[in-house]
């Protein structure tokens, strides 16, 4: 029922056969494929993780870009209210310089205007005075004369406090 | 090749060549089962893609599951060595899944295959010890002392019979017991023979892979660094 014979050699050699067919069709074509797996899930891993450093490097920069900006927009903003301040201040300088100026100017042209309206009537008063002095008089004195008497006349008053006008 | 009756269980179609006997039926069953090996083979490697599909899937789970054992057992040296025993599960998986088509008998049921694939085994284990380790290979057989060169004769010789023996043995009852459940119960109740079926499809699995397994730890021993 169990005998060995040349039966053994022969399957041997058959496996052998199978072993040499099976590695030239199957084993190394399949190894190939393994190891292109392990290399494109290996690729696909690095450029996930390089993808994703691209993208914290990315993130960061733009966090410190947006910091740099609103530094910028402050830094900006304070210049400009720095810069209004100053433009008011300087305009109410010159607003106020200005209207000394012109508040000593009218003051000078009122003192001026008064003392020339004073002169008037000095003038006026001394003619009017020689004037009623002459009809009272009826007496023609020399113009010079009366003028100086009447000058006199007046300085006199002055000096007695008498004549409401101050001079 | 057919079981027409008890009397042919074990028994083999004889022919002559040059002088040389030849079991001719497990010679063809041999024959099929590589057929089929390499159709397997051919289809799950034909388009082959980084997706894997259909049959390319289920061929490089053995694969995988295979090259793992081989790495954690045998180290580097056994990587050249894979091809080896991915065939040799393959083979040994069909060949005894074949004997279950009715008209069909297990390239392994017969004792020259096993006997064969186990001798290949052993001489292959010693040759590449030898390779590898040279003079070292052979004081392992004086380790820890010289008497023990006794057990350790014994146990290389135990090594190809119990690999043989095995194989031969659980495929041989499992055909025999298909034919006797035919012929022990009734046409009309064939649940004991699909039972018994169902169980066989599993023997020859874990057949095959224990027998890969183990020659893989014996070579995988010979061939280790350390020792």
């Amino acid at each position: 029922m169990v005998e060995i014979n040349a039966t053994l050699v022969a399957q041997v050699i058959n496996f052998l056969i199978l072993v040499v067919i099976l590695t030239k069709v199957a084993y190394k074509p399949l190894m190939k494929i393994l190891e292109e797996r392990r290399a494109a899930i290996e690729g696909s891993i690095a450029s996930a993780q390089k993808e994703r450093e691209e993208a914290e490097a990315m993130k960061a920069e733009y966090k410190a870009q947006l910091a740099q900006a609103r530094a910028e927009a402050q830094a900006i903003v304070a210049k400009a209210e720095r810069t209004a301040k100053e433009s008011r201040d300087a305009i109410l300088a010159d607003a106020k310089r200005e209207q000394a100026r012109m508040l000593a100017s009218a003051r000078e042209e009122i003192a001026l205007e008064k003392q020339r309206a004073l002169a008037e009537l000095r003038r006026e008063v001394v003619t009017l005075s020689t004037l009623a002095a002459s009809k009272v008089l009826a007496e023609n004195l020399d113009a010079q004369k009366n003028s100086a008497l009447v000058e006199r006349f007046i300085d006199e008053l002055d000096k007695d406090g008498s004549g409401g006008l101050p001079c | 090749m057919g079981h027409s009756g008890t009397e042919h269980i074990g028994s083999h179609d004889l022919i002559e060549v040059m002088g040389l006997t030849f079991h001719l039926d497990t010679l063809i069953m041999t024959w099929i089962t590589m057929g089929i090996v390499i159709v397997i083979a051919v289809l799950a490697t034909r388009r082959l893609s980084i997706v894997p599909h259909g049959w390319q899937t289920i061929l490089e789970m053995i694969v995988t599951a295979l090259l793992g054992q081989i790495e954690s057992t045998m180290g580097p040296r056994g990587k050249k060595l894979a091809p080896l025993f991915i065939t040799l599960f393959l083979f040994l998986l069909i060949a005894n899944w074949l004997g279950l088509v009715p008209t069909f008998k297990s390239p392994t049921a017969d004792l020259n295959t096993t006997l064969g694939m186990a001798l290949m085994v052993v001489i292959m284990l010693h040759s590449l010890g030898l390779m590898y380790k040279r003079g070292e290979h052979l004081k392992s057989f004086f380790k820890p002392f010289a008497p023990f060169v006794v057990i350790k004769v014994v146990e290389e010789i135990a090594k190809p019979i119990t690999l043989s023996f095995r194989l031969f043995g659980n495929i041989l009852a499992g055909e025999v017991l298909i034919i006797i459940l035919g012929l022990l119960v009734p046409m009309w109740f064939p649940v004991p023979n699909v039972v018994w079926l169902a169980f066989s499809v599993f023997v020859g699995a874990v057949q095959a892979f224990i027998f890969t397994m183990l020659s893989m730890s014996y070579i995988g021993e010979a061939i280790s660094e350390e020792h």
